[in-house]
């Protein structure tokens, strides 16, 4: 055999998890031939060896195949098939400054989602000695110092303060990036410098012109980055050049239609390493700090504030990294499928929501949106109050404030843990409480109509019964229509994410699709349902079973409809409803999953008791109908 | 357990099977760490990169009542650095005098700046670090409360910076811990009798000043307060709650209050939050080195042990341990791999066949829910 394998590990190494699959050209199409998790603590080669050794047992000659030798050695496969991978950025905290508190909470939501982790004061309220103890903190990687572009009285006074102020604290920390946004460039000659400074200022200028348009494309602006001195080795330096044209309206518009994938494909190229070329920012003159970015400020893009939100997200991630790739893929699966698909995901350092969709029907540009937050986190570093309560409000377990707490933080040392019994009932609360965080935090894509195709993803869903995982859905992306539920077990939308060329991905996601989108079922969620009667009647007439349901308000059913099979759903309410338009007959395609049919007839949006006993005994009846196995 | 090594050369590896690696692996020792202790504006640092420090040498100035302060015009040179010739780094410090005023400089406030000095009362000096230039004046962060911060170890200073903080690379080693509290300290190592893991709040009494205390699985807020009572250094405990971090905390900012202080407390737990003994290799190491000098670490949190020779407990390759889940602490050794198992309320989990202690037959853990010991 002289042919060149044709296999590939698709590794995503997040927070918590390292998922593994191998990805193998079989059949004349790529295809998922294995995957597995771990913990991120497990070693790499013991998940690869074990994910070979099922192949291998499998079907060896699948195995022979696609790595074109004859008895492959684990080993050697191991060692040297092709990688395509993806990672989570570590968070990373920056230091939102104001003039007043006014200005600072915009540009806090702003940072925030951007990914990081935000502390921020504002002059009006903080005195300069807090301020200071914020800029120069130890684990504080940039500093973000915004105004309005004409900025008032309240706020304009105190620039040349905080100018002053920041200035100082980069000269006394030459890593850390200073961003000013919006008004606060004024300030900019408080910080000396060229060269570098000037190609950056260009940065800010592309984004800035970019205006409303930028919010049309989630890709980030690739700044140059002062990279924390505790954090990356010399090979993960971000390099300082600019990504020219990265605020085009559209990639995928300039791509074309998609085109059948190629007979002999090689393994995929993962996107090229941003630290090609890193770059020694203060190498010339140690106390110049050149790492200084002009931006927009916190209302410019569509939506406001997504053009800062940019220039931040790229001054935080990698550019493999996961959650970036998973907004990616969807991107390219929306016009590939030509379906608004909308992700879910929950990890231990953030969440990311994210939406696609083609700008009209046949269209081939693809709007999309996403927002990535370190409050996203399923048990976030920082466990305020607000965060306890979420998870109270979503537990089915009463739990006493300080038992929460040590539980939630155990689970970030440990988020592998207890995964099942009562852990996994706070894992669930904990997750609901995180996404929950991630849609209050995205309104403009709240307001859209329910998605073609909802997914989950993320570790913490990896282990939860794909029935609970629909319920969650249903409980938190609360809008009417009819949708399609899917998980991506193998969590390979981020690894996928990272192949640079688009038309590539999207070849490589035409032949995944099946694998990659682990389907639950469908959800049929009607809005507009009056209380104490019966709604109606639905038939559910599939190949191979029919159901009928008397349509009870305030319930959720689940009806069993197998992966892979599809059915029609015939309903007749006794009053108009809204079900994507609005009505009292409809008549659906749905399909399968590993949940089935789910038809849910609760309020829109939910309403519950009062009392947090009661709350608890409606989530827990909610999901026992789901999860029948809960008190084994 | 009884037999001891040395410490293996950091390239050794012990070989563990396939499946065997498939359980996260726990370090029990790591070599040489690089420890910080954070400082903030008004606070300055007494040593230099590449400086040899010795376990209780000053290595900063913490000023505890530091207030914004606004100097007004500085001249070419400072003001004055609160040092009398004959201190160590006199000559240091005269050059840095010299150094134009720049952002993170020490600054003594002048004449005008020691308050105004009543009949009853003499001047009030005031020192801290600069803070930012504006419009040609100065402003500080300073107060009149000067605290020295002594290193807990020796080992070699990395980074140092006023306002900022110091990271120093230990010369030892040091066990990892999971959470820690209160403040870096040292103390000799105190390794009482436990009952059934635990340690009574009675056995801290002052006979163990100075000391740092296993305390067992759990330490109680109770428990802290008598031993910072009793002048004890630190404890060492499985976990450590939420509760008691707090009650610690406001135990803390009331001792910055205060005109007198105290000496440095720290707290370490081990495992995490949730209630556990302490690993039983890790409880055999701590009692071989009971009463040598010991230091506690909270970034990261760490129990530095200062020398590198140390008698480990020797493993066997399959000793697991159960971190979380219904039989969390208890140890035992791995039978065989069980595979994808059914658990509690139908979840699904690759898992072991574990013999746990003196168990007849073995029990079935989920993987995620182990840990192995590396050494």
């Amino acid at each position: 055999m002289s042919r060149q394998p044709r296999v590939f590990f698709a590794l995503d190494f997040g927070a918590a998890t390292t998922s593994a699959a191998l990805v193998g050209h079989a059949g004349g199409r790529w295809r998922l031939l294995a995957h597995a998790a771990a913990p991120s603590t497990t070693e790499l080669d013991a998940l690869l060896f074990g994910i070979l050794d099922r192949v291998e047992r499998a079907d060896p000659e699948l195995l022979e195949f696609v790595s074109a030798q004859e008895r492959p050695k684990t080993a050697d496969l191991v060692a040297d098939l092709a990688r395509l991978e993806s990672r989570s950025s570590p968070p990373r905290r920056i230091a939102v400054l104001a003039g007043s508190k006014r200005q600072r909470r915009r540009l806090e939501e702003v940072a925030a989602r951007a990914g990081w982790l935000v502390v921020g004061g504002s002059a009006d309220v903080d005195d300069p000695l807090e301020l200071s103890r914020l800029v120069l903190a130890w684990d504080t990687h940039a500093v973000l110092l915004g105004a309005d572009p004409t900025p008032g009285g309240d706020e304009k006074r105190h620039l040349p303060m905080l100018g002053a102020l920041v200035a100082a604290a980069a000269r006394r920390r030459p890593e850390l990036a200073v961003v000013l946004a919006g008004g606060a460039a004024i300030q900019e000659s408080d910080f000396s410098g060229a060269g570098e400074h000037d190609r950056i200022l260009e940065v800010a200028k592309t984004v800035a012109a970019a205006g409303p348009a930028a919010g049309a494309d989630d890709t980030p602006v690739e700044v140059p980055s002062a990279a924390p001195a505790a954090e990356p080795a010399p090979d993960e330096a971000r390099s300082a050049e600019v990504a020219e044209g990265a605020i085009a309206a559209d990639p995928l518009a300039a791509a074309g239609a998609a085109t059948d994938t190629a007979a002999a494909p090689a393994a995929p190229q993962p996107a090229a390493p941003a630290h090609a070329a890193p770059v020694e920012l203060n190498a010339a003159a140690p106390d110049r700090h050149d790492s200084v970015l002009l931006a927009p400020d916190a209302e410019s893009g569509q939506p406001a504030g997504s053009a800062l939100q940019q220039v931040l997200e790229g001054l935080r991630a990698r550019s493999d990294e996961s959650r970036l790739g998973v907004a990616r893929s969807v991107r390219s699966l929306a016009l590939l499928l030509d379906k608004s698909i909308e992700v879910i995901e929950v990890g231990v350092d953030g969440g990311l929501r994210c939406r696609a969709e083609a700008v009209g029907p046949g269209h081939r540009t693809v709007v999309s949106s996403h927002v990535g937050m370190a409050s996203g986190s399923f048990t976030p570093d920082d466990l305020t109050d607000e965060v306890i309560d979420e998870v109270l409000s979503w537990s089915t377990i009463a739990f006493d404030r300080y038992r929460l707490i040590d539980r939630l933080r155990d689970l970030r040392s440990s988020p592998w843990g207890e995964a099942d019994g009562e852990g996994a009932l706070l894992r669930l609360a904990a997750a609901k409480a995180a996404v929950q965080r991630l849609v209050a935090a995205t309104p403009e894509i709240s307001e859209r109509e329910m998605p073609d195709i909802l997914i989950a993803a993320g570790g913490v869903w990896a282990s939860t019964p794909p029935s609970v995982v629909a319920l969650a859905m249903a409980d938190l992306v609360r809008r009417p229509g009819v949708g399609r539920l899917a998980c991506d077990q193998a969590r390979l939308l981020g690894p996928l994410g990272a192949i640079t060329d688009e038309e590539e991905r999207r070849k490589m996601l035409k032949d995944l699709v099946e694998d990659v989108l682990l389907p639950l079922g469908s959800l049929i969620l009607p809005a507009g349902i009056r209380q104490g009667r019966s709604a109606g009647r639905m038939r559910v007439m599939g190949e191979t079973a029919n159901s009928d349901i008397d349509l009870q308000p305030g319930g959720i059913w689940a009806v069993e409809l197998a992966p892979g099979q599809t059915a029609r759903a015939d309903m007749d309410f006794r009053d108009a409803v809204r079900l994507g338009a609005r009505g009292r007959h409809f008549s659906v395609e749905v399909s399968g999953g590993l949940g089935g049919l789910f038809v849910d007839l609760r309020d829109i949006p939910l309403r519950l008791p009062d009392r947090a006993d009661q709350k608890r005994a409606t989530w827990e009846s909610w999901q026992r109908a789901m999860w029948s196995e809960i008190d084994e | 357990m009884s037999p001891r090594k040395r410490l293996p050369p950091p390239a050794e590896k012990p070989a563990v099977g396939p499946e065997l690696a498939r359980i996260p692996a726990r370090r029990i020792l790591v070599v040489s760490p690089v420890i910080q202790i954070r400082l903030a504006p008004g606070d300055r640092v007494l040593v230099s990169p590449g400086q040899k420090v010795d376990a209780g040498t000053p290595i900063a100035e913490r000023t505890s009542d530091a207030e914004f302060v606004e100097v007004g015009r500085l001249g070419g040179s400072g003001n004055g650095n609160g040092k009398e010739p004959g201190d160590a780094g006199w000559r240091g410090l005269q050059q840095e005098r010299r150094r134009p005023p720049t952002p993170g400089k020490w600054w003594v406030g002048g004449d005008d700046r020691r308050g105004k000095s009543t009949r009853r009362e003499g001047p009030r000096r005031i020192a801290g670090t600069l803070l930012y230039e504006f419009n040609g004046r100065w402003s500080a962060a300073a107060g009149e409360r000067h605290d020295k911060i002594e290193s807990p170890t020796s080992g070699v200073v990395m980074e140092a910076a006023n306002c900022i903080g110091i990271a120093m690379k230990v010369t030892g080693v040091a066990i990892p811990a999971a959470v820690a509290g209160g403040e870096p300290a040292r103390g000799y190592l105190d390794v009482p009798r436990l009952v059934e893991g635990e340690l009574r709040d009675t056995a801290l009494d002052v006979g163990r000043s100075g000391a740092v205390v296993v305390a067992g699985g759990r330490v109680s807020a109770e428990a802290l307060t008598r031993a910072r009572a009793m002048s004890i250094r630190g404890m060492v405990a499985g976990s450590l709650g939420q509760a008691e971090l707090r009650d610690l905390a406001a135990s803390e900012a009331r001792q910055r209050a205060g005109l007198h202080s105290m000496p440095p407390f720290g707290v370490l737990g081990l495992d995490g939050h949730q209630r556990r003994p302490i690993a039983s290799p890790i409880l055999a190491l701590l009692a071989a080195l009971a009463g040598r000098e010991v230091a506690i670490v909270t970034e990261p949190p760490l129990l530095v042990l200062d020398v590198v020779d140390v008698p480990l407990p020797e493993l066997p390759p399959d000793w697991v341990r159960v971190r979380s889940g219904t039989h969390a602490g208890r140890e035992g050794r791995w039978l065989s791999s069980a595979g994808l198992h059914r658990f509690r309320a139908g979840i699904h989990l690759e898992a072991a066949n574990i013999r746990l202690g003196d168990d007849l037959g073995p029990t079935v853990i989920a993987l995620a829910d182990l840990e192995r010991f590396i050494l």
